[in-house]
């Protein structure tokens, strides 16, 4: 179905500009989507009330510009700073009640899967490290282990940014925060390991400094949610304003806790199911490409 | 007073595929490319002053973002 997201030319002289640019020249629809199309195609993501320099945005862009196709993608969100970008995406999207995010996700993929038998329907979850681990670990887990095929994207920001700066589960050993001046005394739960044991098939680590990879691993993730099984990804985007740092150094943060031997690492755990499936994808994309030239 | 990033556009070197400050800026349609010069441009009303493009495009040096007031 090609040319579904038109504007109702009734509407056309009413509606705001931005609103006629997506429509005009956003990327719904495109095959090839990506970072690439930023700067000249308009971005699923608008003037948000991010802090300036925020690690978060710069992933939340990334994001918006990878998943595969946004027009059938509904993004579950929960309550913390990605609460703030939610109302300014062009996507559909729930905010659900602090820490149940995977529970509604669940409900809603099995509604869109009845109501929808012959179209593709992606749900994708992106809550902050407050709801994907303290608060909301159960509905998480429960997901996970049921095998519900949604990706889970979890902004590890090693503590709770909003409120300003308590203690969470994620939160490194030792670190002292505003709200949390006695350090803390446990290791930072490893979650990614839990995930893959929980039943995931697919499950990364990272930080959001290099698009190109962001892109390959959320373009995998819902891929393989789609067709495989349940998939986490945890992405680093620490707050520049918990953490002492200035506006500009949000970017060389991520870098410096993505070298090697750090906590960011790049770590990636593909299941055989959702390997031999990502080989499938592969090969076809060759004879594509193959059959072009020829 | 507020600062806004500017791009000399002599020494933005867009037109040799440089896309590092359209890419790490955290505002969404912010910083665009300007598909007939090939030069990257910056939408002041959405420029939130956080210097991520000055700092990668002088890492690479091309230094030709700069902060200006506004």
């Amino acid at each position: 179905m090609a040319n579904r997201i038109q504007i109702n030319k009734e509407f056309v002289d009413i509606m705001p500009q931005d609103y006629l640019d997506l429509v005009e020249s956003g990327t719904f629809e495109s095959p090839n989507r990506g970072w690439k199309d930023f700067g000249t195609a308009t971005e699923l993501i608008a003037e948000h009330s991010l802090c300036a320099g925020c690690p978060e945005s710069i992933a939340f862009r990334h994001i918006m510009a990878s998943i595969p196709n946004p027009e059938d993608t509904v993004m579950v969100g929960s309550t913390g700073c990605t609460s703030l970008v939610f109302p300014m995406i062009a996507v559909h999207n729930i905010h659900s009640l602090f820490g149940n995010q995977n529970a509604i996700a669940t409900g809603l993929k099995r509604a869109l899967a009845v109501r929808f038998p012959d179209r593709i329907k992606d749900v994708i979850v992106l809550a902050g490290d407050g709801a994907t681990v303290d608060i909301g670990l159960d509905m998480t887990l429960q997901s996970w282990f049921r095998k519900e095929r949604f990706t889970t994207i979890c902004f590890d920001n090693e503590l709770y940014a909003n409120t300003g700066g308590q203690e969470s589960g994620l939160m490194q050993k030792g670190f002292l925060a505003k709200m949390a001046p006695v350090g803390k005394r446990f290791d930072k739960v490893r979650l990614p390991e839990i995930a893959r044991e929980s039943g995931c098939d697919y499950v990364a680590i990272m930080t959001a400094s290099k698009p190109s990879l962001v892109e390959k691993v959320i373009k995998q993730a819902v891929l393989i949610a789609r067709e495989v099984g349940p998939t986490y990804i945890q992405i680093y985007t620490p707050c520049i304003l918990e953490i002492g740092k200035q506006s500009m150094e949000g970017l060389q943060e991520m870098r410096t806790s993505e070298a090697p031997g750090e906590r960011f690492k790049f770590r990636e755990f593909i299941s055989p199911e959702a390997q031999s499936f990502l080989d499938g994808l592969a090969e076809k994309k060759k004879a594509e490409k193959i059959a072009a030239t020829t | 007073m507020y600062n806004v990033a500017e791009v000399n556009a002599e020494a933005c070197v867009a037109q040799k595929g440089c896309r590092l400050c359209i890419m790490y800026c955290p505002e969404a349609n912010c910083i665009q490319l300007d598909s007939q010069k090939m030069k990257a441009v910056i939408v002041e009303s959405r420029c939130k002053g956080c210097e991520l493009c000055v700092v990668v495009c002088d890492a690479a040096k091309h230094n030709a973002i700069k902060m200006v007031a506004r």
